[in-house]
């Protein structure tokens, strides 16, 4: 974990909110300003609670989405300015794994044709197609006979095992991975798991790990990164911020997970309310309203991330 | 389970299907419909009159019998002759020839320029979707018909001209079934998966949408089948589309229609051939739209 690989500055999206004539323009904050840094062979994960912003995160990073604002540096280049054709070449490097693997094939092709399109899209010389599939399916776990098949045919674990053949085949730099295990049961989630580990290991992949799964989360990635309404409210090593996570939010987060042993005594933190609309957030710190330590200063100003015990958090209170 | 090779895929519950299986379970579907048949049956039977016109028609379409003027049916002439003596039933078999032609063709213009308007406002969305489905709104607001009308009243009366704009005046209508259709995949995951691969926007719209909808574009041009048989009818009526003596059913009708009191049979043959083909075709595309498009069957 040496060279930086990825790193994203300052990343905001704004979508149009509902417009109406002679009206000022709506926005809706979807994602405010993310900052972060991907190392080679490094797992990232992205938690938060759904409508924070992480899935727009990800699709930022590939374009997706277009952000609105921001950097996202990769191999020295700055993928936000690049040309619709240059940023073709970043995608053959950057990959991405969706949440539900049915939605994400087409019922009308077979797991070849779906395993071919990335090969056809990068123009890969025909005659390595047949050894990149099959070495593919290798590398997934599946057997050959698989690629004759069509998604509907397939279990669930099976199509996501074809859903992240699909972002390897061309051997990518960096994964981004939405919330690749949320649509399987438990036991299917963790060979899952034990797949990307096993590929990161394999093929020297640096994963970006989106999930609102703590569990998940604890278990695959090196740092991770709490979202709140569309900001970083801490970054930290897994182990510092599962051990003593510092700011509130990252704290009833964690008290929330379920723990292995009945025994153990812990705090349950509840945090009241509902998490606010983005289009509308509130004042200083977005978390105030909810938090149990709000002072009048978290009204007031936004706090920044900054370094605190070898992390970093965005709160005036630690 | 750390590591790969130790790893053992599990078995799939699921029973290996041959690719063609999802084909054959809608041709299945087909053949136990009754209606789909029958009409089928029936439509076959037409090409093959149409086909085979020379064959089977008792005289030559065009030549006179001027001892037999508006003769009722009779041994000789089957559905009686016309004003000038020519043989109704056999200008009804070279009729089919024309009347199909005319339409198949139409409905392949309205197929192409309509499918693609479809996609591409689909797909593309934003303003040309704005912009391109405005225009299909003016001109669906204007009847099919008058709309060929005005096609016809530019280009001159011709049965070319006819078949073209039959086939101009049906895509407003048909692109908007195909966008409908296609709009919800563009917001389905795979179209964004293959965002996300790098595919190119034809490859996207070729492998991802079209796969998609071929159901829905069986469906309607078989529908549209039938309407351009109308229109093409309704054209020659008013003798702006297949020229006399061309024996087209529409021309027929309206040769017909001055002798309704005197010479029923002259109008009647026709109008009942169009009536019924159309039938057919309709009721055709109502039991595919049954098997391909069961959400909106009634």
């Amino acid at each position: 974990m040496t060279t930086t690989l990825l790193e994203v500055r300052n990343l905001e999206k704004k979508f149009a909110a509902k417009s109406a004539w002679f009206k000022p323009k709506q926005y809706v904050h979807a994602v405010n300003g993310v900052n972060l840094q991907l190392a080679e062979r490094e797992t990232i994960g992205i938690v938060g609670e759904s409508g924070c912003g992480k899935s727009t995160t990800g699709r930022c990073l590939l374009r997706l989405i277009e952000p609105s604002s921001g950097e996202v540096i990769f191999q020295g280049k700055d993928i936000t300015t690049l040309s619709k054709r240059e940023i073709k070449n970043i995608r053959k490097d950057m990959q991405m794994v969706f949440q539900d693997p049915m939605a994400s094939m087409n019922p009308k092709l077979s797991i070849r044709e779906i395993l071919s399109e990335p090969l056809l899209a990068h123009k890969i010389l025909r005659s390595e197609h047949e050894q990149l599939l099959s070495e593919t399916m290798r590398l997934v776990g599946l057997p050959e006979e698989h690629l004759s098949r069509f998604p509907h045919e397939m279990s669930g674990g099976q199509r996501q095992r074809i859903g992240i053949a699909r972002a390897i085949i061309l051997r990518p730099k960096i994964v981004i991975l939405d919330e690749p295990v949320s649509a399987l049961d438990v036991s299917v989630q963790s060979q899952i798991i034990n797949l990307l580990q096993d590929l990161q290991e394999e093929l020297g992949l640096s994963y970006i790990f989106i999930s609102h799964d703590l569990g998940v989360v604890e278990h695959i990635a090196h740092r991770v990164g709490v979202m709140y309404l569309g900001e970083m409210v801490e970054v930290a090593e897994k182990e510092r911020l599962f051990e003593k996570p510092l700011h509130p939010y990252t704290r009833a987060l964690i008290s929330a997970t379920p723990k292995t042993d009945p025994d153990e005594v812990k705090e349950r933190i509840i945090l009241k309310g509902e998490i606010p609309s983005p289009s509308n957030p509130p004042t200083g710190c977005k978390f105030h309203p909810r938090c149990a330590f709000t002072q009048d200063i978290c009204k007031a100003i936004k706090p920044e991330l900054r370094e605190v015990e070898g992390r970093k958090v965005a709160c005036h209170m630690v | 389970m750390r590591k790969l090779e130790t790893y053992k895929p599990i078995q799939a519950r699921v029973t290996y299907k041959s690719p063609l299986k999802i084909k054959s379970d809608s041709l299945q579907k087909l053949s136990r419909d009754k209606r789909a048949i029958v009409c089928i049956f029936f439509l076959f039977i037409v090409f093959i009159i149409g086909i085979f016109s020379p064959l089977l028609a008792p005289h030559n379409p065009e030549e006179l019998f001027y001892e037999s003027i508006l003769e009722a049916p009779s041994k000789e002439h089957l559905l009686g002759t016309d004003a000038i003596g020519r043989d109704v039933l056999s200008r009804l078999i070279y009729g089919v020839r024309v009347t199909l032609t005319v339409s198949l063709m139409a409905v392949t213009i309205t197929f192409f320029i309509g499918t693609l308007i479809g996609l591409i406002c689909a797909y593309v969305g934003g303003w040309v979707d704005n912009v391109l489905m405005r225009i299909m709104d003016i001109l669906l607001a204007l009847p099919s018909i008058i709309l060929a009308l005005a096609i016809v009243a530019v280009l001159g009366p011709s049965l070319t001209n006819a078949m073209i704009a039959v086939g101009i005046a049906s895509i407003p209508g048909f692109a908007r079934i195909i966008r409908g259709a296609a709009i919800t995949i563009k917001s389905s995951g795979f179209v964004e998966a293959s965002r996300s691969i790098g595919s190119s926007h034809s490859w996207i719209l070729r492998r991802q949408f079209l796969p998609n909808v071929t159901g829905i574009l069986l469906v309607y041009t078989t529908l549209f089948i039938g309407v351009a048989i109308l229109d093409t009818a309704a054209l020659s009526f008013i003798g702006l589309g297949a020229q006399p003596p061309t024996p087209e059913w529409g021309t027929m009708l309206s040769e017909g229609k001055n002798y309704m009191l005197d010479a029923w049979w002259l109008a009647t043959f026709p109008g009942l051939a169009i009536t019924i083909v159309v039938f057919a075709v309709n009721f055709l595309g109502d039991a595919l739209r049954d098997i391909f498009d069961p959400k909106s069957s009634r």
